[in-house]
């Protein structure tokens, strides 16, 4: 039975793209046969992230227009088998697509994959309207901001009237040295807020930036915080009970010790 | 007043003597005559070809309106004959053959070496598209996630980074050129490659050249190595 999965924020730069591949590249670690759908007509980034923008030939546009068939536009990781990229078109519009063929795409990837994580654009305008329509189930991100948090509210409740409903939170960029300080939103202050169940939280991590620079997900990478973050929530993606990373009690000296040293925090 | 019979069209070289056909000779040569009265000395001194079409003169007829000719411009008529070459195509139909190259695999865009040629001043940068029915020379860089598609050459005039395809109807005699050729991928006809995954970054500017032969692309510099 696969699953269609939307990741979605409202906001932009919160960390869609970053979350998509890393939920993607996590999934197929686990074996699982995945394919990343990027809907950002016009400002494609995913293929970037995870470094294969120079095999592109077809893409997402060309397929619901019958240029090529869905295969032909499917790009195979360099890394992992299991997982596959079905990239945007990046001198077209949001418009050049409906929701429609979008349902129908959805579902003819169905038959082949085990499941599909559209990566959505910023905004609630078409490009939005399209990456939620053939989604089963929705994960929302937002950052420890309160415009992040009032746009990742507005989204949620657009999601809950398109029939989406129960959509899971990831709190990404959160450091923990801020909160303590009370110069950053709590992990409980948002959940107040936005009342939906938080399927993980993401540390602000330096490693981010490298690995999107060198096109190689973070989740890949054991020695990363964000990382290993990235493999709790796609476990949680999985079904099984993984409890939230403790991130307060890792400050201090033991554990700059343990990451000098490269030791795998549980 | 009576429709002319006959029309005279220059040439590179002379003249074309076009007649209608159910004319009688007598009527024609009288018109021409009178044409080449109104004409004045604006032929005197000249040396022309003239040829003829429309209606097929006895030799006698010929030497006649040669005659005529002489003595009425006072320039020299070299000869005189029936023209054969095929009339030229015309022009709606050549246009609709060029729109419909990428229908048509065995007719593609052919001014390699010389033709229509576009000029693109500034940067193309991510999601812009340069396409061209003919030859392109960017003066500027494209950057990546820029594209560029030519039925002719590409020649970019700054840093090729983005996505480039000469000869997109089919050419393989296309060339790519840049003063820094690094593309994320480029095709030329229907042979694609991309850039190795292994990021090499380079500071100096190496202008080089991608071609294709035996169906695979070649990239060499264009100008001689110095050090």
């Amino acid at each position: 039975m696969s699953e269609v999965i939307v990741i979605t924020s409202g906001k932009g730069g919160v960390g869609k793209t970053t979350t998509t591949a890393n939920i993607g590249t996590g999934l197929a670690l686990m074996g699982k046969k995945v394919v990343l759908v990027d809907t950002d007509i016009g400002l494609r980034n995913l293929d970037v992230v995870l470094g294969l923008e120079n095999r592109i030939v077809y893409d997402l546009v060309d397929v619901v227009e019958g240029f090529c068939r869905v295969k032909q536009a499917l790009i195979k990781d360099k890394r992992y088998d299991g997982l596959f990229l079905l990239p945007a078109a990046q001198t077209r519009e949001k418009t050049a697509v409906n929701p429609k063929q979008m349902i129908r795409l959805c579902n003819e990837l169905r038959e082949e994959f085990d499941y599909i994580i559209i990566d959505c654009p910023a905004g609630i305008e078409q490009g939005f309207k399209n990456a939620i329509a053939g989604a089963d189930k929705a994960i929302v991100i937002t950052t420890p901001e309160v415009s992040a948090v009032r746009d990742a509210d507005r989204i949620i409740g657009l999601l809950e009237s398109s029939e989406l409903r129960n959509p899971k939170l990831v709190i990404n960029r959160v450091r923990m040295d801020m909160v303590k300080r009370g110069d950053m939103m709590s992990i409980d202050d948002i959940i107040d807020i936005l009342a939906i169940d938080l399927i993980g939280v993401v540390p602000d991590d330096e490693k981010i930036i490298v690995s999107t620079n060198r096109g190689e997900p973070a989740v890949t990478d054991n020695k990363s915080l964000a990382g290993q973050a990235y493999r709790n929530i796609t476990r949680r993606v999985l079904g099984e009970q993984v409890p939230i990373m403790d991130l307060q009690s890792e400050e201090g000296f033991v554990f700059k010790l343990k990451k000098l040293f490269g030791i795998k925090s549980s | 007043m009576e429709e002319s019979s006959i029309t005279f069209k220059a040439t590179a070289n002379g003249l074309i003597l076009i007649m209608k056909e159910e004319e009688d000779f007598e009527t024609v040569f009288e018109q021409i005559s009178k044409k080449l009265s109104a004409a004045g000395k604006f032929f005197k001194g000249a040396s022309l070809d003239v040829k003829y079409r429309g209606k097929v003169l006895s030799e006698e007829e010929e030497r006649l309106i040669l005659e005529l000719m002489e003595k009425k411009t006072g320039a020299k008529v070299k000869s005189l004959q029936l023209d054969t070459t095929e009339p030229e195509q015309v022009e709606t139909e050549h246009t609709n053959s060029m729109s419909s190259t990428y229908k048509v695999k065995n007719f593609f865009f052919k001014g390699i070496n010389e033709g229509i040629t576009k000029f693109y001043r500034g940067t193309v940068r991510s999601g812009q598209l340069i396409s061209f029915d003919g030859n392109v020379v960017i003066i500027g860089d494209v950057n990546p996630g820029g594209e560029i598609e030519a039925t002719g050459n590409v020649i970019v005039m700054g840093s090729l980074r983005g996505i480039v395809h000469a000869g997109a109807d089919g050419n393989k005699e296309a060339i790519v050129a840049a003063l820094n050729l690094q593309p994320t991928q480029l095709r030329i006809a229907d042979i694609i490659t991309r850039s190795p995954d292994e990021e090499e970054t380079r500071s100096e500017l190496i202008p080089e050249l991608a071609y294709v032969k035996d169906d695979i692309v070649y990239i060499e510099r264009f100008l001689p190595q110095y050090k």
